[in-house]
């Protein structure tokens, strides 16, 4: 059984469908890469899942369970993590704000504090644990927002373009994490424009255009269908 | 101010409280600290659903309601205020409940503002249900001295049981803002998205902290009835007495954090009754007109309140931290 699947799934704003009958499965273990141009419906897409938004059609199961009833707190307790693309941290301590999910879960605050700490270590923050977050760096302020995502101990991790705004060698001190975490047995739902970046650690990519899923594959497969690349590229009257 | 000259400014703070009903004769100075007691309460019950960014102005509801119900079994039925305090709470609770629980689908102001219009419908209520509550005449406590009746001859005893009011929810609140709660008020005050996408029930939360701040103002409530003796509408219920005072003494001490609204109730208070007293007698009215400017200046020039000005670095950041570069990463 896989471990997200997503079932005609529909969202208008309006008279635009922002998301448009798309339906995909994501396999525990896997990393899963998202792709498209400005607007085609990657956020959306990951709102409707996190329970931000609410669809008009269609059905979304987490691990054998429908999520379509469940109010955003439920869905993370029942395994679903995500970032945020804006970063805003909580107006508290870095450690303070990998403890929320924890306290969320278990309110007791010793424990709360030692596991944020190794969550912290995990990313590389530890030295930061009493800092507060808006004198951070954004590479830092991303990190922290995964860290925190993290510590909800998902079983699908959806981050939301969590390289987009750093430079490279930010970018080379963050890519190893997303592997890093992945290593840990979370299935990674990722959503990124820089395609080098997502090439190098997706495993599957899903490219969406105007709302609709247009095409599958390997990164290989996928950079070479001749839809995404009009897609990108643009076109006037789309073939596919 | 370091650490330790804040905790020897303290003692000698304390001792000096201690201090003032053995060696001060006045009435005056006992009712006005005695006030001060009674507001620093109100304004650190009053703050704890703050600590969530859900600020209500209409906490003479819960206030008043603690008041009549503890005056009302005590005139009418004779039952000791201090089972009517519990009483008390019990009704104020229960006021917390109905306006909480349609009020949280409301945000910010529009949830500021409802709460205006409940302690406004409940004061009416009191007004018109004259068999209850003896309309806008109001009850007077009878006079009996004594433990029992929570009345007494000297302004002493409720010089001490006022700040022990006072003392006990400050703790309350700082045990609060010190649990998970507290971290899941303070998520949901600076990103409520990020906060439920965590797992956290912020609603919930929100609602709990409703909760122990409706039945602290009511308990407050029972006490402040016995203090001057009488409940009558206009002042149990009033808006600014007890809805907007509790507020501004908060924004100006520093919303959200421990201390300001203690130093808030400690500046305000008096100068409060200052201008009372004094600008009052000139225009009626007049002293809002002050309330309103030193207000306007507080939120303009010093927006964490007096306490951001001691712990410049802690407690001023009660929101929208890093705003300024979310503009760049959105674009």
């Amino acid at each position: 059984m896989p471990l997200l699947q997503v079932k005609n799934l529909t969202k208008r704003f309006g008279g635009l469908k922002a998301v448009n009958n798309v339906s995909f499965d994501i396999q525990a273990g896997e990393i899963v890469g998202l792709i498209g141009p400005n607007g085609a419906g990657k956020t959306t897409l990951f709102n409707l899942i996190s329970g931000i938004l609410h669809p008009e059609e269609g059905h979304i199961i987490l691990d054998g369970q429908p999520l379509n009833q469940l109010s955003p707190p439920r869905r993370s307790l029942a395994g679903l993590g995500r970032t945020f693309q804006v970063v805003r941290p909580f107006a508290m301590t870095v450690l303070e704000n990998v403890m929320v999910p924890l306290l969320a879960r278990d309110p007791h605050m010793d424990q709360a504090r030692d596991s944020a700490m190794q969550m912290l270590a995990l990313l590389r923050l530890e030295h930061l644990a009493d800092a507060q977050p808006d004198s951070l760096t954004l590479a830092q302020r991303k990190r922290i927002e995964v860290a925190r995502a993290l510590a909800t101990r998902p079983k699908l991790l959806m981050l939301d373009e969590v390289l987009a705004g750093l430079n490279p060698t930010e970018i080379s001190e963050n890519l190893p994490i997303i592997r890093q975490v992945h290593e840990q047995g979370v299935t990674i739902f990722i959503i990124e424009h820089l395609m080098d970046a997502l090439m190098a650690v997706s495993q599957r990519v899903l490219v969406m255009e105007l709302g609709a899923l247009i095409a599958s594959g390997t990164p290989q497969e996928v950079t070479s269908n001749e839809c995404v690349i009009k897609a990108y590229l643009g076109e006037e009257t789309p073939t596919c | 101010m370091s650490a330790k000259r804040l905790q020897l400014l303290g003692g000698v703070l304390f001792a000096a409280i201690i201090a003032i009903p053995v060696f001060v004769e006045s009435r005056f100075i006992l009712h006005m600290v005695t006030l001060i007691f009674f507001y620093i309460a109100m304004t650190s019950a009053w703050n704890i659903p703050v600590f969530g960014g859900k600020m209500s102005l209409g906490h003479a509801a819960f206030f008043g309601l603690g008041g009549y119900t503890g005056a009302i079994l005590y005139v009418k039925f004779g039952v000791s205020p201090w089972i009517g305090a519990a009483a008390g709470v019990a009704v104020s609770l229960l006021g917390g409940v109905v306006m909480t629980l349609p009020l949280l689908r409301l945000r910010g102001p529009f949830f500021t503002l409802a709460s205006i219009a409940f302690a406004e419908v409940l004061r009416m209520i009191a007004i018109d249900w004259r068999s209850l509550t003896n309309g806008s005449v109001g009850l007077n406590i009878p006079f009996k001295p004594g433990w029992a009746n929570l009345t007494f001859q000297s302004g002493k005893p409720f010089y001490f049981l006022s700040l022990i009011l006072a003392v006990a929810v400050v703790f309350v609140a700082y045990r609060l803002r010190h649990s998970a709660l507290g971290f899941h008020l303070r998520a949901s005050a600076s990103n409520d998205e990020a906060a439920q996408a965590l797992g956290v029930d912020t609603r919930r939360a929100h609602f709990i902290a409703l909760l122990w701040s409706s039945g602290l103002t009511g308990l407050i409530g029972v006490f402040y009835v016995f203090f001057i003796y009488v409940v009558e509408p206009s002042t149990m219920f009033s808006l600014t007495l007890f809805s907007l005072q509790p507020a501004l003494n908060g924004i100006i001490g520093g919303i959200g954090t421990i201390w300001g609204p203690v130093i808030g109730a400690i500046v305000m208070t008096p100068f409060g009754e200052y201008l009372r007293f004094y600008l009052g007698t000139i225009q009626q009215g007049l002293n809002y007109v002050v309330y309103g400017v030193v207000l306007i200046l507080t939120v303009n020039f010093i927006p964490g309140g007096i306490v951001s000005l001691v712990r410049p670095n802690r407690s001023n950041r009660s929101d929208g931290s890093g705003s300024s570069s979310d503009t760049q990463e959105a674009r």
